[in-house]
């Protein structure tokens, strides 16, 4: 997971990387650090922050005061900004630097670049060495790709890139990446903080487990599947179609399929059926958050039981919809695998008019016929997509 | 290892005597996997799910000749229990924890490699060579020995393409869940020269998702090896937003990189299909395979 930029240079400054002078604010009253000119951020975790508008160069007080205005409550890429960074302005040569978890390697990726900035990614300038997970490598690779760097600049770059590896590895980081790092006569500073975080290893690193509960709102998602122990991610904010889904994978393709059907799934889930341990509570939170939206329309629950005997989870969910009065909208369950026929008798007496069927496709064709049911008044609905007549549907052909 | 993998190789269940350990041992000899033992640092039993249980690894390998381990450990006990499986001479090893530290998957790609090991893993949701063995959890519902192998980050969505293609007749040669994770043992690209050279398999469907560059890997291997059996593939995720990871760790865009457009591309341009949906890639499946479904 990313943190986000005030966060990750929190971390940085805590490692002995300098950072500016800087303010994270959520609303428009603002005390400003320093005497300007500023920068104000958007503090999202997405790349191309600048291309989109999302970081504003300021010479007034007025002009902070209108970009945090502006970009509050905005959507950058679809994330909502919650707030924003003003800093002052650093000046200096621009650079790249990132160390990363290399995959392949089994080991880290030390990646430098005498051009900083955006599009660094896209122009081929940077050069990365592959390396063993340990500071000392990092260090050595670093030196062979700054050689170019003037002999009174070297130094305090592989200070930083010291820093930055140890830090990667003290809180097992997937990626450290300084974008521009500012370089001068007085030394170096990040300019910008990409770190992402590792949430398996949360547990065992307290200062990362702080900064993500300190802030439930911008890692909601995160907060979410540390505390309930499963995945939860909220998506389109006019979203209509429920999801109480098992399986990251399918639960993925079950979006992209309602999205390209014209349906607009509003949430992500992989409830993990194998946890609930005979208990509807699991179903009730997912019940809970998904009807609290006012755009649902339809719930879709998709359970594939490799494991899980869908009798058991059956009466789980009758439970679960039974103790949920804000659920005023139809479901449709698509139940497959162990104990199916068993289910879907139990839900026809429980849950009568309940459409439970052990075919995805004919779940997926209720759900579009939902959303584009003219009952709905008001609102355009784009048609579902034409299919070949082969029923095919492949990519780019 | 994993092309002559069959019911007669002697596999462990580390954690045997854990909920999940007792019963997806149970569920693999009741498949066929010969099980020979397990291990458990926890209990002192001598006996879970049919099979002897033993202190260590060492111990289990010295007594049962086990070549193969599946490591029932929670996330953040699974590089102690690959240590412990390498150390007594295990040479093929399935994890299935998720949210295995990615530093610590770094430290058990690297102690795989040392000694010359296999590593299916982190979160590995098993394989099988249906009709032999199965190792993990991989539902027998949806097994069936057929022409296809399968390779796929995600559990449940192979489960379903799985499912389907069995329900049309067309069951797998070899299918192996390399997980969602970013650092891992087997890559897909280290599964197509297994494919490849597997009498059993015809054609080869991967079930790929957003994030990491596996998908671009194999499709490099691909061009490398020269196509001669069909792949098809299943990208979920290309509806994910941009820095937000859906339930896998590895399933993380930024940018181009490790996205729907840069997988699509890669793997078309190197000769594969890809579809959008799972029934599309179902259909396509059941058209070219007519004269090998039973």
């Amino acid at each position: 997971m990313l943190l986000i930029e005030a966060d990750g240079k929190a971390l940085l400054a805590e490692h002995g990387v300098a950072v500016p002078e800087g303010v994270l604010v959520t609303d428009t009253q603002v005390e400003l650090p320093g005497i300007g000119p500023w920068m104000v951020k958007a503090q999202v975790p997405v790349g191309g922050r600048g291309k989109l508008g999302g970081v504003v160069r300021c010479s007034s007080p007025a002009d902070v005061a209108a970009a945090v205005g502006r970009l509050l409550g905005a959507r950058l890429k679809g994330h909502q900004v919650e707030a924003c960074l003003i800093e002052q302005v650093i000046t200096g040569e621009e650079r790249y630097l990132a160390i990363m978890v290399d995959a392949a390697s089994y080991g880290l990726r030390v990646i430098y670049s005498r051009q900083g900035g955006v599009d660094i990614e896209q122009s081929g300038a940077a050069h990365g060495r592959l390396c063993a997970a340990h500071p000392g490598a990092a260090k050595e690779a670093l030196a062979e790709l700054t050689a170019n760097e003037p002999d009174a600049w070297r130094g305090p770059i592989a200070a930083v890139g010291r820093k930055l590896a140890n830090m990667l590895i003290e809180r097992e980081l997937a990626l450290a990446e300084i974008n521009p790092l500012f370089v001068s006569a007085s030394g170096c500073v990040a300019g910008d903080a990409k770190l992402v975080v590792d949430l398996g290893a949360v547990e065992r690193q307290p200062r990362i487990a702080a900064m993500i509960a300190a802030r439930p709102a911008i890692y909601a998602d995160a907060n979410r599947k540390l505390l309930e122990g499963f995945d939860y991610v909220d998506l389109d904010p006019a979203g209509e179609i429920g999801l109480v889904t098992t399986g990251a994978g399918l639960s993925m393709m079950l979006i992209d399929e309602l999205t390209a059907r014209g349906s607009k799934p509003l949430n992500f889930c992989d409830i993990r059926t194998s946890q609930m341990r005979g208990s509807p509570a699991r179903l009730m939170r997912v019940l809970e958050w998904i009807t609290a939206r006012p755009s649902l329309r339809a719930v879709l629950v998709n359970i594939f039981a490799g494991i899980t005997d869908l009798a058991e989870f059956a009466g789980l969910l009758a439970a679960a919809m039974e103790q949920t009065p804000g659920l005023r909208v139809p479901v449709v369950a698509r139940l497959v695998g162990r104990g199916a026929a068993d289910a879907l008798r139990i839900l026809a007496e429980r849950q009568p008019g309940m459409m439970v069927t052990e075919d995805l496709d004919e779940a997926l064709g209720r759900i579009d016929a939902i959303v584009s049911s003219s009952s709905w008044p008001g609102l355009a609905r784009p048609s579902t997509p034409s299919r070949g007549a082969d029923g095919r549907d492949e990519v780019g052909t | 290892m994993i092309g002559t993998l069959s019911r007669s190789t002697p596999v462990i269940v580390q954690g045997i005597t854990g909920r999940m350990g007792r019963t997806h041992a149970a569920l693999m000899r009741a498949y066929g996997t010969n099980i020979v033992g397990g291990t458990s640092t926890r209990t002192e039993a001598t006996e879970a799910a049919g099979v002897p249980v033993f202190a260590t690894c060492r111990d289990a390998v010295l007594a049962t000749g086990a070549v193969a381990s599946v490591a029932m450990a929670p996330p953040l006990e699974t590089l102690v229990a690959v240590e412990e499986a390498l150390a007594a001479g295990i040479r093929l090893i399935v994890t299935v924890a998720e949210g295995v530290p990615l530093h610590d998957a770094v430290k058990i790609g690297r102690a795989v490699r040392r000694a010359g090991a296999t590593w299916i893993g982190a979160s590995s949701p098993g394989l099988a060579i249906p009709g032999e063995l199965k190792l993990g959890f991989l539902p027998d519902v949806c097994l069936r020995p057929g022409p296809l192998a399968i390779m796929s980050k995600s559990g449940t969505l192979s489960y379903e393409v799985g499912y389907r293609l069995a329900h049309e007749g067309l069951g797998q040669s070899i299918w192996v869940g390399v997980g969602g994770d970013s650092v891992k043992g087997l890559r897909f690209a280290d599964l197509l020269p297994v494919f490849l050279a597997d009498d059993r398999t015809h054609g080869i469907v991967l079930v790929g998702e957003v994030g990491g560059s596996e998908e671009e890997e194999c499709a490099d291997a691909l061009v490398r090896l020269g196509v001669c059996k069909p792949l098809y593939a299943l990208i979920a995720g290309r509806e994910a937003k941009e820095g937000v990871s859906m339930g896998h760790a590895g399933a993380l865009v930024f940018g181009e990189a490790g996205s729907f457009a840069s997988k699509t591309r890669r793997l078309k341009a190197a000769g594969a299909r890809v579809f959008s949906s799972i029934e599309a890639l179902v259909q396509a499946c059941v058209q070219d395979f007519a004269a090998l479904r039973s």
